[in-house]
């Protein structure tokens, strides 16, 4: 649809059918200084869509069960935060989930206690939204990230009536526009006077939502812009038609040594085991080069890589790679070109490495995740480690304003 | 990745080391008896300071100093004595980069520094203007630092154009060669050195434009000189960071407007 299949990714074509998950689970590293208050403890048995834990700051939020089955670990990280979820599938028993239609007119409040809000995340910050914000818009991403990845327009096609019911579900929580990015190729939603359909290609970073954001709707001081996956939304438009929680999407299992890269439905936060080749390599969760190895699929990764040997670190720049010891941040072309976003990005760099959190938020960096940044990481000499920097300016910026 | 403990140029300084090598060469070769010497002063005292910096601040030595070294003698007048020479690319390696923390973290090229130090103090020495076989063995490095994107061509062509310009504003051109031939290994290495020029991309070309200008003003008519082309460097190095602040300063106001703050 729109886009040429090449080779590579034509095997990706097929779905093939729901993967039989062992377990799933719930990052902490997905909700970074989310607090959780267990509504269940372990040895519970739970069904898909019941909920297992609150927000602490906001009760309001719930999180619940990807798949059913018996809570094998509750764990708390560092200052009570959340660290690890873990469901082992199995029989749901007495916590079975009776499908249940939620009202139309109480989006919002539906979407927190069916366990949708941790789907979106927030422009500026990266978090969670707060539980009464109001976007001024809200991003979907359905680009096509790499060509290994999913290809939205063919997992949306069977979708398509959800998708929409989403979208019609997402123009509720804002005032402003609904914005449906995708790669070259027909509209993948109706379009209406809310619902608006842009179009990017070109570099890795057309994937990234802080791209799209810059593009179409900068967040404007004192507000903010959403972001949510367009297998979110779809999900989203399900819950309402059925009242049933759809807690499977679809990812893609691929890599060098995979024999056959395949995509397949997976519940939500999947143990990659599951689904991974043997001797195939490490299983990562993301692509090649930004992803991480772990044991469970991110709340936000829609690919599983695998690679033969960890790299220690991201790959570094040529010019790194090429001498001995430097930390120095030397400008270069490579480096003008890392950023996708209309920010100078020496300067930003520079404000980011010297943790000057003012100039980073008068740059624009509070429209940045971590994602956005990366690539940097991978072209300057000094071989800084921006997402993190930028992590710790966004900490700051975000405890002035609280 | 990284070779601890031993002195290994960066890829940066490897790839300009590669790039100086032609120049450097040809304007050894062309008077060994007297270059050589200064080269070897040269690279003397700049690896000799950073070794002992490195010491002082306890880290791996680098031999950034390498690149300061080969510009110098490229440049430096064949009179110069060799404690001249020791003296000036001190100085400049010193206050052009090691006081900032090395290569990088300084504001200046540590060659720009000490050939105009040089210039100041010992005034009695004649600049040769720079030969066609220099500014010729220039190219093949420039071509390579522009291709690798270690220089920019914003800045080449902004410099090259406002001192086209105002040569042309002064009346006729008669010898453009010799003007080319005259800029051409300060501008590559010099002026449009990364560490020393602006670092955002409006202000790349208003600081080639700058620095092409002062080139112009600060020659004799009808020539450019090699002290024209260092003082260039300097000044327009100094307001590199102002052009950047003012470009990003700009850039925050538009953002506002745009955006309705």
């Amino acid at each position: 649809m729109g886009e040429t299949a090449t080779r590579e990714d034509r095997p990706l074509q097929e779905i093939s059918g729901p993967a039989r998950a062992s377990a799933a689970a719930i990052l902490g590293t997905d909700f970074p200084g989310m607090r959780p208050r267990f509504e269940v403890a372990e040895g519970d048995r739970v069904g898909c869509g019941q909920l297992l834990f609150r927000d602490r700051k906001h009760p309001q939020i719930a999180f619940v069960a990807p798949i059913s089955g018996r809570v094998a670990t509750l764990q708390h990280g560092p200052r009570r935060t959340l660290s690890l979820v873990v469901i082992e599938a199995g029989d749901a028993g007495a916590g079975a989930v009776a499908p249940d239609v939620p009202d139309r007119g109480r989006v919002r409040q539906e979407l927190l206690a069916r366990g949708f809000w941790p789907a979106f995340r927030s422009r500026p910050f990266g978090h969670m939204p707060h539980p009464e914000a109001r976007p001024s818009a809200i991003v979907v991403n359905a680009v096509r990230k790499t060509p290994q990845a999913p290809d939205p327009a063919g997992v949306l096609a069977a979708q398509q009536a959800d998708f929409n019911d989403g979208l019609d579900c997402l123009t509720q929580l804002t005032d402003g526009q609904v914005f449906v990015c995708q790669s070259p190729g027909d509209p993948l939603a109706a379009v209406t006077g809310r619902i608006t359909c842009a179009a990017f290609s070109g570099t890795r970073a057309a994937g990234f939502a802080g791209t799209q954001i810059d593009h179409l709707c900068p967040p404007t001081p004192g507000g903010e812009v959403w972001t949510i996956g367009y297998q979110d939304v779809a999900a989203i438009g399900q819950l309402f038609r059925t009242g049933i929680y759809a807690s499977e999407r679809v990812v893609s299992v691929s890599g060098r040594h995979v024999g056959q890269p395949r995509r397949l439905r997976a519940v939500l936060g999947l143990r990659l085991a599951d689904v991974a080749e043997r001797d195939a390599g490490v299983a990562l969760s993301g692509d090649a080069l930004t992803g991480h190895p772990a044991a469970y699929l991110s709340r936000f990764d829609d690919q599983i890589t695998q690679v033969a040997q960890r790299r220690a670190g991201p790959g570094a720049s040529w010019l790194r790679r090429l001498g001995g010891r430097t930390d120095a941040l030397i400008p270069n072309r490579a480096l003008d070109r890392a950023l996708a976003v209309n920010i100078p990005t020496v300067p930003l760099l520079r404000a980011l490495a010297s943790g000057d959190a003012e100039e980073a938020a008068r740059l624009g960096c509070l429209a940045l995740v971590e994602e956005d940044v990366a690539a940097l990481s991978r072209r300057c000499t000094s071989g800084a480690d921006y997402p993190r920097l930028l992590r710790q300016v966004l900490d700051t910026l975000g405890k002035d304003a609280a | 990745m990284t070779r601890q403990g031993r002195p290994w140029p960066s890829g940066v300084t490897m790839v300009q080391i590669l790039a100086l090598c032609a120049p450097c060469a040809v304007v050894v070769a062309g008077d060994l008896v007297t270059r050589l010497p200064i080269l070897i002063a040269a690279v003397i005292a700049a690896l000799g300071l950073e070794a002992l910096f490195a010491v002082l601040r306890r880290r791996d030595p680098g031999v950034d100093g390498l690149t300061t070294a080969l510009i110098f003698a490229t440049l430096c007048p064949a009179e110069t004595a060799i404690w001249q020479v020791a003296v000036c690319v001190s100085l400049g390696v010193v206050l052009g980069e090691l006081v900032f923390g090395g290569r990088g973290f300084g504001f200046l090229h540590p060659a720009t520094v000490g050939l105009a130090l040089l210039v100041l103090s010992f005034p009695q020495l004649g600049f040769a203007p720079p030969s066609q076989a220099l500014a010729l063995a220039t190219l093949p490095g420039a071509a390579m630092l522009l291709a690798l994107g270690l220089i920019s061509g914003r800045v080449l062509l902004a410099a090259v154009a406002t001192a086209a310009g105002l040569y042309a504003l002064g009346g006729p051109v008669t010898a453009p060669l010799a003007l080319a031939t005259g800029l051409a290994f300060g501008l590559v290495f010099l002026i449009a050195d990364p560490v020393a020029a602006a670092s955002t991309t409006t202000g790349r070309w208003v600081y080639g434009a700058l620095a092409g200008g002062l080139v112009a003003v600060f020659s004799p008519p009808g020539e450019i000189t090699s002290q024209a082309v260092v003082f260039a460097a300097l000044m327009a190095g100094i307001f590199a960071p102002l052009i950047d602040r003012l470009v990003v300063i700009a850039h925050v106001a538009r953002w506002r407007r745009r955006h309705g703050d």
